[in-house]
């Protein structure tokens, strides 16, 4: 009897210590992990646009289509004044779980950075560092500011966040639905979870592009202090 | 559980102590390292996208 009583409450203490390890893996762990990633991601990023010139990659007119985006690796950096100064994610193409691990996701399929279309992004609200933690601040006139190494992207917000279901893949489609756009254009869509630490809705913004300017034109006016 | 562990560990008490708190930060390490990330994305916390994916 005693020992079965014994072993029972071992069970639980050892229960108990695993939820309370848990919790602190979710919560500060995986913050950790991202914001090194992140970092990673976007050192990786710089080193790429270092190592060719822009005037390379940019004088010259290219007769292809541009190279489309590697699955999982970072093609940009987004820069949200409103979500704070110090505020910059690298962007990987798809929004598969790991990828999204290490930084924002552009949705596969929509349309690429300041192209006739949505470019749409999805980024975690809690964990892996919080990217979206301050989504709900975001309101119309915000700036999303994008670079992919040889232009600047100014993108301005004109909803304030929407709550949807997570079924609705319309919020993503080149003219959003619900956005209030009735015209094709080049629009930015975001979304990350609702409520915050829930998965039963999800929160969009849409924006459209409001200038773009070479890299070597300096920061756009948003992103000045 | 841990009595038995404790019986069948070598050496005298710190000995004992030491191996214990070894063997502690290596279940640590496994969970964090293996366990944890395995189980995470079953939780709704990764679900941030509309299109299921």
């Amino acid at each position: 009897m005693r020992v079965v009583a014994r072993t029972l409450s071992e069970l639980c203490i050892t229960v108990g210590a695993l939820i309370v390890l848990f919790v602190v893996y979710v919560l500060f762990w995986t913050g950790v992990k991202a914001d090194s990633a992140m970092h990673h991601q976007i050192d990786d990023l710089r080193d790429q646009w270092a190592k060719s010139p822009v005037a390379s990659r940019v004088a010259r007119p290219s007769p292809h289509r541009p190279a489309p985006y590697k699955d999982g690796k970072p093609f940009a950096v987004m820069y949200i004044p409103r979500l704070g100064f110090t505020w910059n994610k690298p962007v990987l193409q798809n929004t598969k779980v790991p990828t999204l691990q290490k930084g924002l996701g552009h949705y596969a399929g929509t349309a690429r950075l300041g192209q006739v279309g949505n470019f749409a992004v999805a980024g975690h609200r809690r964990t892996y560092g919080d990217p979206f933690k301050d989504f709900p601040k975001l309101r119309p006139g915000d700036a999303v500011v994008l670079t992919d190494g040889t232009t600047w992207f100014t993108y301005l917000i004109d909803t304030k966040p929407y709550k949807t279901v997570p079924t609705d893949i319309g919020v993503i489609d080149p003219v959003p639905r619900e956005s209030g756009f009735t015209e094709p254009g080049r629009y930015l869509t975001l979304t990350t979870c609702s409520p915050e630490w829930g998965h039963s809705h999800r929160l969009v913004v849409w924006g459209h592009l409001d200038a773009t300017q070479p890299v070597d034109a300096g920061k756009p006016k948003a992103l000045r202090r | 559980m841990y009595g038995w562990i404790w019986r069948h560990l070598p050496g005298n008490a710190w000995i004992k102590a030491l191996t214990s708190v070894v063997l502690v930060l290596a279940v640590v390490y496994v969970l964090f390292q293996y366990v944890f990330p395995w189980a995470e994305p079953l939780l709704p916390f990764n679900d941030v996208t509309v299109n299921g994916q």
